[in-house]
């Protein structure tokens, strides 16, 4: 997937964050991070729990601010300290989509409806997009189960819906989050083994944070973050 | 559409897929429903009472008074100078005051009225207060055939009475009795008295058929034996008799067939004037005034006197011995004025300076102000009563939508992510509090609409199984709700403002209750959330 010609989708430079803890010195979770992503490939991050992973993808996706350091989302230069702007969730909803460990679906609505969610969050049409969905969950294996609540799915179907769900609208990046960290090994692997596909099939890229290192293998770039620093493998 | 996801969220949290309803939404719906649907229904039976009792005080005392400033003996060029303006329908005058009956041992002292009798009509329906105040004599062996008095009757030696009078001093109109029917079918045909004065004595009568068509009328006095045939059946003996009239039915009558009844004379009272007090005073002792009892009657409005008697302007002036006396008029305006306070106000202001201010037009809702400003506190008092209510109503939705936004934080957080923006979040628990107030107001309508539609069988159905069947006489006497004309919107500007108040309100106070759990979800840190266990 990896090729020196393919523009950068996104480049992190020198990001940091810390976080302050009471009665203790402050907890410095990213120590200037450097990022590059390249249109249609992938990047994995591994590893230890709370040393970082999460806050990096919230730090890239603007969810919060990070103490220091700049992002470039294509040509667009971003103060990552500066607050998240309200302005700035429609260009996510358009270019950002993201995958959880929980799946995070919203229970009162169908499959087709969670994965829907994400134009209308998007201001796309609806009926233009309700096609591409029902396709996108076939692919997933769960088109059978587009009118389904996600109560009545397993684990491995909510994932596989959440994937769709963060495709829809064909964002530039997906950022997912230990997508099969509540997922045994085998449905982990076929879950995993989909989501690789529908970035390549869909030129979309991938920041995936794992801490299972076959599925790290599986993308173009690995990296471990350690000590706040993001070391290439 | 981006601005309507918020929307379409709020309403699948509420009605989610493949679920009809969800039980909270449910619960505060049906809430918000029963509030409005209170406020709707108290307040649309106020403003029915009041419209009732509008309609009972017009009736009681016309559409104004007209009141002289001074004594004013040209007022017949008055009232036909009233009764010539086009607006006017009817001038009745009228002399007041008070007079001292007495039966036997009894004694009353009502607020008495003389009126003209033939133009009377007009103005106040005395025949439907004569109507309502007629009470039947319940017998084991007899049945009260008596026709209900009419104004036909009103004499100068005959007055009418209320209930409340008859009833202290022991009195009755007339009354006949028809003692026993030895027919045996009322296949037969029956016996209608059609007419019976306040000076027919007491006396007991018989129709005895002779033949086929041929009969035998007399009484027990021997002052009437006469033969008669059913082709000249419409007996009238004249004045102090009582004219009867037989009304055949399927199976012929035969020789032998026979009827009998007695007729109770009314009873006479004796009236004292406080005219004739002061010429006591000075040892001419005048005897008192006898009138017999030509009715008994009952006005709907209870702010008339109960005590009450009602006879000719001529007995009043008697009474008071002043000849050519007038202490105002009636007026009836034409119905363009029955509706319209400020119009019947400005008409009353232009016909006193038509009467040169010799006269106060005094209209209805300014004489009987007290009695509705007492009737609008009541409805304010409920009113403020209520709204704590719908208040209630509010604190449980904001409570529900709060707990919900605390059960969501990830998905708030999830919502961000995917691109919300907070404020847009806030909006779903916002919404949710608007679609809960419109549907629960919409509902609260219905019910309203159909409390109104069915209000006598509800009414009935709470009063007697709180009151008893007896009590409901007695709620009855003062809200009568069987007769309340209680409008619907789409019949009255009044009864809409209403609906659309309280629509108002029910959408206001849920969506306002909306914006406490919506603030809590659009201030959350959505890397936060999504953190939260």
């Amino acid at each position: 997937m990896s090729n020196q010609e393919q523009d950068t989708v996104l480049e992190a430079r020198g990001l940091s964050k810390s976080f302050s803890i009471v009665g203790a010195a402050d907890l410095k979770v990213l120590n200037e991070v450097n990022l590059t992503l390249k249109e249609s490939s992938s990047l994995s991050i591994r590893g230890d729990s709370g040393c970082g992973k999460t806050t990096l993808l919230n730090v890239i996706a603007r969810l919060e601010p990070a103490d220091k350091g700049t992002l470039f989302w294509g040509d667009r230069k971003i103060d990552a300290v500066s607050k998240p702007l309200a302005t700035e969730a429609s260009w996510r909803a358009k270019h950002i989509g993201v995958v959880y460990q929980s799946y995070y679906l919203i229970p009162e609505l169908t499959v087709l409806e969670n994965v829907l969610m994400s134009v209308r969050l998007s201001g796309l049409p609806i009926t233009e997009y309700e096609l591409r969905a029902r396709e996108l969950l076939e692919q997933m294996g769960v088109g059978n189960k587009s009118m389904q609540i996600p109560s009545k799915l397993s684990g491995g179907e909510r994932q596989r819906v959440a994937i769709a769900r963060a495709l829809v609208n064909r964002p530039q990046v997906i950022l997912a989050d230990e997508p099969t960290g509540n997922l045994d090994e085998r449905t982990g692997a076929e879950v995993m083994n989909l989501l690789l596909s529908s970035c390549t099939k869909e030129k979309t890229s991938l920041i995936l944070v794992t801490h299972n290192p076959s599925f790290a293998q599986a993308t173009d770039k690995t990296t471990s973050l350690k000590d706040g620093t993001l070391i290439y493998e | 559409m981006k601005s309507a996801w918020p929307l379409f969220l709020a309403w699948k949290q509420l009605f989610p897929s493949q679920r009809k309803v969800s039980f909270f939404s449910l619960l505060a719906i049906v809430g918000v429903a029963l509030g409005v649907n209170v406020m709707i229904v108290v307040v649309a039976f106020m403003q029915g009472f009041q419209q009732k009792f509008r309609s009972d005080i017009i009736d009681a005392q016309g559409h104004a008074r007209a009141v002289p400033l001074q004594r004013q003996l040209e007022w017949r060029e008055d009232s036909q100078k009233i009764a010539s303006q086009p607006e006017v329908e009817k001038v009745s005058a009228y002399m007041q005051g008070h007079l001292l009956l007495q039966n036997r041992d009894y004694h009353a002292v009502p607020f008495s009225m003389g009126i003209d009798p033939g133009q009377s009509d007009g103005v106040l329906p005395l025949n439907q207060f004569l109507k309502k105040g007629f009470i039947p004599v319940q017998g084991y062996d007899s049945k009260d055939v008596t026709p209900i008095p009419t104004t036909d009757s009103l004499e100068d030696d005959v007055v009418f009475i209320t209930q409340q009078v008859a009833n202290r001093l022991g009195v009755r109109a007339a009354t006949v009795l028809l003692l026993d029917d030895q027919n045996f079918s009322i296949n037969k045909g029956r016996l209608v008295v059609e007419r019976l004065d306040p000076y027919v004595e007491s006396d007991e009568w018989t129709i005895e058929f002779l033949s086929g068509d041929q009969y035998n009328l007399r009484n027990s006095l021997g002052s009437i034996d006469l033969n008669g045939s059913l082709e000249q059946i419409a007996s009238d003996l004249g004045w102090g008799y009582p004219k009867f009239n037989l009304v055949e039915g399927i199976t012929p009558l035969s020789k032998g067939d026979r009827f009998r009844f007695q007729t109770f004379r009314s009873s006479i009272l004796e009236i004292y004037s406080p005219t004739m007090i002061e010429q006591a005073k000075s040892d001419e002792m005048a005897p008192p005034r006898e009138v017999r009892v030509g009715g008994i009657f009952e006005v709907p409005w209870q702010g008339f006197h109960t005590d009450a008697l009602i006879g000719t302007r001529r007995f009043m002036a008697d009474m008071r011995g002043e000849e050519n006396a007038c202490d105002g008029f009636f007026i009836k305006f034409k119905t363009d004025y029955l509706h319209d306070e400020n119009k019947l106000g400005e008409l009353c202001a232009r016909l006193e300076g038509y009467l040169e201010g010799n006269w106060r037009i005094i209209p209805w809702f300014v004489e009987n102000a007290w009695f509705f400003d007492l009737l609008k506190f009541e409805e304010y008092l409920m009113v403020l009563i209520m709204i704590p209510i719908g208040l209630v109503a509010a604190f449980a939705i904001a409570i529900a939508l709060m707990t919900t936004v605390l059960r969501k934080i990830r998905e708030i957080g999830l919502l961000v992510a995917m691109g919300g923006t907070r404020f847009a979040v806030g909006m779903i628990f916002c919404m949710q509090g608007f679609i809960i107030g419109s549907l629960g107001a919409l509902l609260g309508c219905g019910l309203a609409l159909t409390f109104i539609r069915y209000r006598d069988v509800l009414m009935s159905f709470i009063v007697t199984r709180i009151a008893g069947e007896d009590g409901q006489a007695g709620v009855t006497q003062f809200y009568d709700f069987y007769s309340l004309e209680v409008p619907y919107p789409w019949e009255s500007e009044q009864s809409m403002m209403t609906f659309l108040t309280f629509i108002v309100f029910a959408v206001g106070v849920s969506t306002i209750a909306g914006l406490l759990p919506a603030w809590r979800a659009a201030r959350m840190n959505p890397a936060e959330a999504l953190r939260s266990e």
